[in-house]
């Protein structure tokens, strides 16, 4: 009776758990599995399987051109943005700067501003400064959402960082330069790995920046809204469940990559 | 010979802190320095200060005849073995050593053969591809030391180098430091607040406190004749009698010591009557016997604690007035004090006498 009552909370917390990995997975599965169906409509029964979706969208250039957009676009803002974010990052931790609570808060602004708002005022403000709405003004707004995580993983980071080890690059006759390039940076290199891959994933994502920013070039995420305008078909699917298997592999990669840095 | 590092009239203050304070010191080409003392006392300052990493407030630091003061650390000749090593993680063992040459432009084939030859000197021969990770502590300090050394420093500078090793370790690494050094004939800089370490490794040891040198000489001077009660106290054990002269003659003194009569030599002090003077007695000159001792001072005690080390038991002995002696003997004599009341003799020679002017802190 008394054990009864002391696992109850247990038992709750993992019964709430199992509901939240169906919720999560459920769906995914559901989308995968259509991809796979025999017809022209998204409906069980399945009936039929076949890869012919697959092959539809391999072959689809619309499709491939967007791949190769948002690709690009994501290369652009996450090269931009971990440069700025690690630089950040140095001058937060470096001696004798004040106001070091303020460019830490400035630099994470942008991760808690919500999408909708950053994305009106940086349309706002490109087309104040003259700038056309295009891949440039796409790089910019995601390369702004993107710095925070560089910065607050550069950060942890960096203060891991025995601080001797400047120090003795420094003792051993290399200057700042060098010292950043073959010491403080290789010491970076998994979180800003880790970093990088973020920022690709939140890029190839975006939707909200992307469209309010956006030309007449469609990246990824406005192909596939634009293409469910038209109402679902088993293409989309397959389409979403490719995006879907790449981004998670990356993701598990990069996790797997960084964690086994850290410990070593 | 001109000595390497100059130190001249060196002041560094933090804020209202004084770290050093109006340091004068020269350091000879090829010997051992320890600079020795508490923490806080202006030692590690004094070596951040000589490898550039920090800036004296007034004063000149020379370095192999030149003035350095403000160059900054990538640009003067001296190279510094840190606390926690700070190896590069990333890189191999190796390439760790092989750091600084590159950087003083060798070409791979000098790099190389120099690498080779400064592993072979500690042994690491075949941990050249490991990363510091898969080294123990001692390696790590082997190696860090290595390549402190790879570039031919002027001055090679260690920062308490051996806090982070255990006991026989350290002892371990004191004895192969010390043997390195005398090999490459290099000026080794020891920093350190150990004071064993420092008697154990150094042809000079520097004791600072406050910021200030209190006493600078061969490991035997300072244990010996130290020549303050702050020396007497840290370094090795002491007992340290506080007396009133009573008279003095040439190289005998003839003290009061808690209503006991001692004698002392004065050492030159020349002492008037009534002056008060600390005799510094070292636990090992003083003499256990059950017997009164024919020669010297003598004094009766009854033994209060045994304290067994192993290869000596220290007797903690009250004498009259209710002051404690510590004092050493050697096991075989152990046996015949047997009893609580004992004898204690020392020669006078074996004491320092320290004017109680110079008593203060």
């Amino acid at each position: 009776m008394r054990n009864m009552v002391s696992d109850a909370p247990r038992t709750t917390l993992t019964a709430f758990y199992w509901a939240f990995i169906l919720y999560l997975l459920l769906p995914l599965t559901l989308m995968m599995a259509m991809s796979f169906k025999d017809a022209n409509f998204v409906a069980f029964p399945i009936g039929d399987w076949t890869l012919d979706w697959y092959a539809k969208v391999m072959q689809d250039k619309q499709f491939l051109e967007a791949c190769l957009y948002s690709i690009m676009i994501a290369a652009g803002s996450t090269l931009a943005a971990t440069t700025l974010g690690t630089w950040i990052a140095m001058l937060i931790v470096a001696d004798g700067i004040r106001g070091r609570t303020i460019i830490f808060a400035l630099a994470c602004l942008p991760a808690v501003v919500p999408g909708m708002i950053s994305a009106i005022s940086l349309r706002i403000f490109i087309s104040t400064i003259d700038m056309p709405t295009g891949t440039m003004a796409i790089i910019l707004g995601h390369t702004v959402h993107a710095v925070p995580f560089v910065v607050v993983m550069a950060l942890t980071r960096l203060r891991s960082m025995p601080g001797n080890l400047v120090d003795a690059a420094r003792d051993l006759g290399a200057d700042g330069i060098v010292a950043f390039f073959r010491v403080t940076l290789p010491y970076l290199g998994p979180a800003l790995f880790g970093g990088m891959i973020f920022c690709v994933l939140l890029s190839i994502d975006d939707f909200v920046r992307t469209f309010f920013l956006g030309g007449y070039r469609p990246t990824l995420p406005m192909l596939i809204f634009a293409k469910v305008q038209g109402g679902m078909s088993p293409e989309i699917n397959a389409m979403a469940t490719i995006v879907l298997v790449v981004t998670a592999a990356v993701g598990l990669y990069a996790e797997f990559i960084t964690r086994r840095a850290r410990t070593r | 010979m001109e000595p390497v590092v100059q130190f001249e009239n060196i002041n560094k203050s933090y804020g209202k802190h004084v770290a050093v304070d109006n340091l004068n010191l020269s350091i000879e080409a090829g010997k051992f320095v320890t600079l020795l003392g508490p923490s806080g006392c202006g030692k590690s300052t004094s070596l951040r200060m000589l490898g550039g990493f920090e800036t004296p407030t007034s004063g000149r630091i020379m370095l192999s005849g030149k003035d350095v003061t403000r160059v900054p650390p990538n640009k003067r000749n001296v190279n510094i073995v840190f606390q926690d090593y700070a190896l590069f993680p990333h890189m191999s063992v190796a390439k760790n050593i092989a750091f600084g040459l590159e950087l003083k432009g060798f070409d791979n084939q000098r790099i190389h053969r120099r690498v080779s030859e400064l592993l072979e000197l500690v042994q690491l021969q075949d941990y050249a591809n490991r990363l510091p990770a898969e080294l123990s502590g001692g390696q790590r300090q082997r190696v860090a030391l290595m390549r402190a050394l790879a570039p031919d420093p002027d001055v090679l500078l260690l920062d308490e180098p051996l806090s982070a090793l255990d006991a026989k370790l350290r002892q371990q690494m004191q004895i192969e430091l010390k043997a390195i050094q005398e090999k490459t004939g290099k000026t080794f800089m020891f920093v350190t607040h150990d004071q064993e370490e420092a008697l154990t490794m150094s042809d000079t040891i520097v004791v600072m406190n406050k910021g200030r040198i209190e006493q600078m000489g061969d490991p035997n001077t300072l244990y010996g004749r130290p020549g303050s009660v702050f020396v007497a106290n840290f370094i090795g054990e002491t007992n340290l009698l506080r007396s009133t002269v009573i008279s003095s003659k040439g190289d005998v003194a003839a003290l009061n010591w808690n209503g006991i009569t001692i004698t002392a030599n004065p050492g030159g002090l020349d002492p008037r009557h009534g002056e008060h003077l600390y005799v510094v007695l070292r636990p090992e000159a003083i003499h256990c016997s059950a017997a009164e001792p024919v020669l010297g001072n003598r004094i009766k005690g009854k033994i209060r604690q045994r304290v067994f080390k192993g290869n000596h038991t220290s007797l903690m002995v009250e004498v009259a007035g209710g002051a404690m002696l510590n004092t050493l003997v050697h096991p075989s004599d152990v046996a015949q004090l047997s009893s609580e009341d004992i004898w204690l003799g020392w020669k006078p020679e074996t004491t320092t006498v320290i004017p109680d002017r110079h008593a203060q802190n």
